[in-house]
């Protein structure tokens, strides 16, 4: 199985350590876009086929709460799963995010297996779903 | 301020063990020589800032271990963000720890190299450590 992901951070190291648990986990990643905040998360949906999105919460510009509102908003858009990362773990954050409509929630500090466990989680969840875009975009051009 | 620096100094011990593999030893009160600082301020039933305080190697170290970048890969860039994100890490994690039901906002982390002369008042909690001769730093000031 291969997928697209869109890592969303304004801290770079945080992109890279995320991409790089991403590729030792034995997922195949076609393409892996990154965006420094939310605004710049979506040109990127607008224009290439995202599969799975990480974002942070606190992020300049545009935050993750922010751009988890556009996503679900947008007919075209609302079927990614969105896994949130952020230091901001308290309860009451943590249950409007969801309810907001992300996949799933991971804390930071994270663990490598943590990452990688949520992402089977939430990927063997879309798997199906995956594999139709996939089909459907054969014959399209990625960004 | 006691419980507040227990509390502390578990956040700090989750982060920076867990996420940048540095192992840090407690050195009482005495304020060491820092290369830089990084510093968020937090809203809500508290208010405050938190200040990370490191030294050149040890910022090095932690951009080594969390990047694996050798020391001559590594730009200032990347040392600003790692050290910011510790600060937004440690800072987030201790505001869990405090209350897990109340809801802060945090702004986005500030850099200072050197760090700024700030008095640390009666208000704040400060935490030293060693990390085989590197020195780590924490500030908590409330404002309220």
């Amino acid at each position: 199985m291969s997928f697209n992901v869109l890592i969303v951070d304004d801290s770079k190291s945080v992109r890279s350590v995320i991409k790089k648990i991403i590729t030792i986990s034995g997922f195949r990643m076609d393409q892996c876009y990154e965006a420094v905040n939310g605004k710049q998360a979506l040109e990127i949906l607008s224009k290439a086929r995202v599969d799975v999105i990480l974002s942070d919460l606190n992020m300049p510009e545009m935050n993750g709460l922010e751009m988890l509102a556009a996503i679900k908003a947008d007919s075209r858009l609302q079927g990614i799963p969105v896994i949130i990362i952020s230091t901001e773990g308290s309860d009451e954050k943590r249950k409007a995010v969801l309810e907001m409509g992300a996949k799933q929630f991971i804390k930071k500090p994270f663990s490598p297996e943590h990452v990688r466990k949520v992402l089977y989680e939430v990927i063997g969840m879309e798997d199906e779903e995956i594999h139709e875009r996939n089909e459907k975009d054969n014959d399209g051009s990625d960004f | 301020m006691k419980e507040m620096k227990k509390i502390m100094m578990a956040a700090i011990f989750d982060v920076v063990e867990q996420m940048f593999y540095v192992f840090l030893e407690p050195v009482g009160d005495e304020y060491s020589d820092y290369a830089m600082e990084a510093a968020i301020q937090f809203k809500g039933d508290l208010k405050g800032e938190m200040s990370i305080l490191v030294s050149d190697g040890l910022a090095e170290s932690m951009v080594h271990n969390l990047l694996g970048l050798e020391k001559g890969q590594m730009t200032k860039e990347d040392i600003e963000d790692c050290v910011k994100e510790v600060a937004n890490m440690i800072c987030g994690n201790f505001l869990g720890r405090l209350d897990q039901t109340r809801v802060f906002d945090l702004s986005m982390p500030s850099f200072s190299q050197p760090p700024r002369k700030v008095v640390a008042g009666s208000d704040s909690c400060r935490l030293y450590f060693d990390s085989d001769g590197e020195s780590f730093g924490a500030v908590l000031r409330l404002t309220n």
